[in-house]
């Protein structure tokens, strides 16, 4: 794993030379560091696994790709960044806590309140309209209903939603729609936002608006970790991680 | 704008959000905003599943339904009966060959052999029963009344002396007199009625028009002096079919042999025991009674008898009724649970999405349960009041007060909702426990 821990450090050299982008008192940010993770299934007899010893680390402001081909490990470790699942062996910590031994519950938490997560079949809640939606994440935050609806109100403004609030997910187009999920990954101000195939369910011209958007919002300084199969979608990103069978197989930093 | 406080934190007007102190305190009262989703939630749910809410609302108003009507009716009924046998009073106990209720055939053979009652023993108790304040007798007899072509039969012909024994009966004057010392005396075919009478052998007169009339009865014939109040129906039977005539005349037409009652009265209720002891000394010294007998050889009951017997009959009877109507409430519960189920599967990617954004096992388990308690007390507020309309209907059908009482609605509401909860539990412990990664997945 040392050629990926060169290849972050490289990259956190051209992060930090950005301007606009945050650290904390001048300090270099880890965001995300992946300790030797490995992740195993027990499926009866055998025992399948689908990582073993990924070891990486984002810093707060990076644009990364995370590809591969299916059944490469690359769902398992997004479940993992994402603390939908949590690591057979090795640590993980996000934002300065320890992932990888949390419950249910406190995982629960960490997902309310650091990670945003945009999918590719966007998983809007289909009885509920677009502001609602959006406010999900704050109720189950705890915050109080004045505010929430003022956080869920700039959200949608901030993806161009403001006259599409009060509509339900089938009123809408598709793009429109991962819009609404972009604004809902965003409305708690997590750490990350993690896209996984964000663009795998539009046409052409509506994945595009969404990569200018993931773009912009890179550049107000978000964290961004994208999860897909196309190359020319993990081009857009600024570092791109290659998954084969259950290991980093590249690291690179693309632009 | 930017989204990200952390780079701009005053021109987004969020601040910081590690910073928000508000944010993370407030992290465990997340339960109102939360349990107001889960309301609104539930509700959409409702609303969204017409037919399958309507299902799971008519197995709990079916359960709730029968429950409160059983309740309300047998309350109906106990409260008749308590305010049927108190109206006596509790200063009133009676002197009787055999007591009033009889459970056993052989008991009734031994009864029969008793000594008879009569006016004797009653002029003994007032003479000697110090605690005792009014003493009267009444003798009790089944016959047909007549005038002219009408008939009315199964009427009570009820011979009592003296006047106070109306007031012992609790019964009182509507229009008309009672009878005179000297008519009584002197045994006048002079009587009393209950307002059936005159209904029915006078359909067409007004009741003050009854006064002066003459009826036949037992193949006499009687002047109607006066007219009572009505008493009003006991399961269905009326209590104002009698004819009260004086003792003396009743001996003079009728004959002396029937054993007859004394009933006693004592000023207050404290002294009714005493009273008691007093009269029953004093029958047992007549009838020849020394310690070593056990039997009285006479009944001295109070009206408890009635209530007593009644209360023993009918609580077992209640319990296995509201027993088997709380059955149907169970019914109600699987099918509350079959559907909370169903409709667990079905929003299995609901589920998903609300984990993946923050939803706690608790979350999701509340909201479920919201639902199912809310389905069940709709159920039960729409149970009780047709549970409510159920009882009605019956009492207007056999005749006896209704009492719609507050604690039937709490408990049919209550019961319901624990009914939600209880089978909502499993339900929505299945929907807590999903893995957030397979809900997400699932279509």
């Amino acid at each position: 794993m040392t050629e990926a821990t060169i290849a972050t450090s490289e990259t956190s050299a051209a992060v930090i030379a950005k301007p606009g982008l945050p650290s904390q008192n001048g300090k270099v940010d880890v965001l995300i560091s992946m300790r030797n993770l490995w992740k195993t299934y027990d499926m009866g007899a055998e025992k399948v696994h689908a990582l073993h010893g990924v070891s990486f680390e984002v810093k707060r402001g990076e644009y990364l790709a995370i590809t591969g081909p299916s059944g490469s490990g690359k769902s398992t470790l997004m479940n993992l960044i994402g603390c939908l699942d949590t690591p057979s062996q090795g640590e993980y910590w996000l934002n300065g806590k320890n992932v990888s031994e949390m419950d249910d519950d406190e995982l629960a938490r960490i997902r309310n309140q650091e990670v945003g997560f945009v999918f590719q079949t966007f998983n809007l809640l289909a009885r509920a309209t677009a502001l609602h939606n959006v406010e999900l994440p704050l109720i189950y935050g705890g915050i109080p209903g004045a505010k929430r609806h003022e956080m869920a109100k700039q959200a949608l403004s901030a993806v161009d939603l403001t006259d599409r609030m009060t509509h339900r997910p089938n009123e809408l187009s598709g793009g429109q729609r991962q819009r609404v999920a972009i604004a809902r990954a965003l409305v708690n101000h997590p750490s990350i936002l993690l896209a996984d195939e964000p663009t795998g369910a539009l046409d052409t011209a509506t994945s595009y608006d969404i990569m200018n958007l993931f773009e912009k919002l890179y550049e107000d300084g978000n964290t961004i970790i994208l999860v897909t199969h196309e190359h020319d979608i993990a081009a857009r990103a600024r570092r791109i991680i290659s998954i084969r069978d259950g290991l980093i197989e590249k690291d690179e930093t693309v632009r | 704008m930017s989204l990200r406080s952390d780079a701009k934190p005053e021109a987004t007007g969020f601040g910081r959000r590690l910073s928000l102190p508000g944010r993370i305190g407030s992290f465990p009262s997340l339960r109102i905003a939360a349990l107001w989703e889960s309301f609104l939630v539930a509700a959409a749910s409702l609303r969204q599943n017409k037919l399958r809410t309507g299902l799971t609302l008519v197995g709990i108003i079916v359960g709730v339904t029968a429950v409160i009507a059983v309740v309300t009716i047998i309350k109906g009924l106990d409260q008749t009966v308590a305010s049927t046998f108190s109206s006596q009073g509790s200063t009133v106990f009676t002197i009787s060959k055999r007591p009033q209720v009889i459970t056993s055939r052989e008991d009734f053979i031994k009864f029969n052999k008793r000594k008879d009652v009569v006016r004797e023993d009653a002029e003994a108790i007032f003479r000697s029963c110090t605690a005792c304040w009014r003493t009267g007798i009444a003798a009790n007899s089944f016959e047909i009344a007549k005038h002219g072509d009408q008939k009315f039969e199964g009427v009570r012909l009820r011979a009592i002396t003296p006047a106070a024994m109306f007031d012992i009966d609790g019964v009182t004057i509507d229009v008309g007199r009672l009878w005179t010392e000297s008519e009584s005396a002197a045994a006048r075919e002079v009587c009393v009625v209950g307002p059936d009478i005159v209904t029915n052998l006078f359909p067409d007169l007004p009741i003050d028009r009854a006064i002066g009339q003459d009826i036949w009865t037992g193949g006499h014939r009687y002047t109607i002096i006066g007219v009572l109040q009505p008493l009003g129906k006991i399961f269905g039977a009326s209590r104002d079919n009698q004819i009260y005539i004086p003792y003396a005349n009743f001996e003079k037409n009728f004959g002396a042999h029937n054993s007859l009652v004394v009933f006693v009265q004592t000023e207050t209720a404290q002294q009714l025991e005493h009273a008691e002891d007093q009269a029953r000394a004093i029958m047992r010294n007549r009838r020849g009674k020394t310690f070593h007998d056990e039997d009285d050889g006479f009944a001295l009951e109070t009206q408890d008898v009635f209530l007593n017997l009644y209360n023993s009959a009918t609580s077992n009877i209640y319990i296995v009724t509201i027993g088997v109507s709380a059955i149907s409430l169970v019914v109600g519960g699987i099918v509350v649970m079959n559907i909370m189920l169903v409709s667990v599967t079905e929003r299995t990617k609901e589920i998903g999405i609300r984990k993946a954004v923050g939803a706690r096992r608790k979350d999701i388990l509340t909201q479920f349960l919201i639902e199912a308690v809310t389905v069940t007390a709709i159920g039960g507020v729409l149970g009780v009041l047709s549970g409510f309309g159920v009882a009605w209907l019956i009492a207007l059908l056999i005749g006896f007060p209704l009492l719609f009482s507050v604690w039937s609605a709490v408990l049919g509401v209550s019961m319901s909702s624990i009914v939600g909860l209880v089978s909502g539990l499993w339900p929505a412990w299945r929907a807590a426990k999903l893995d957030p990664i397979e809900a997400l997945r699932s279509e």
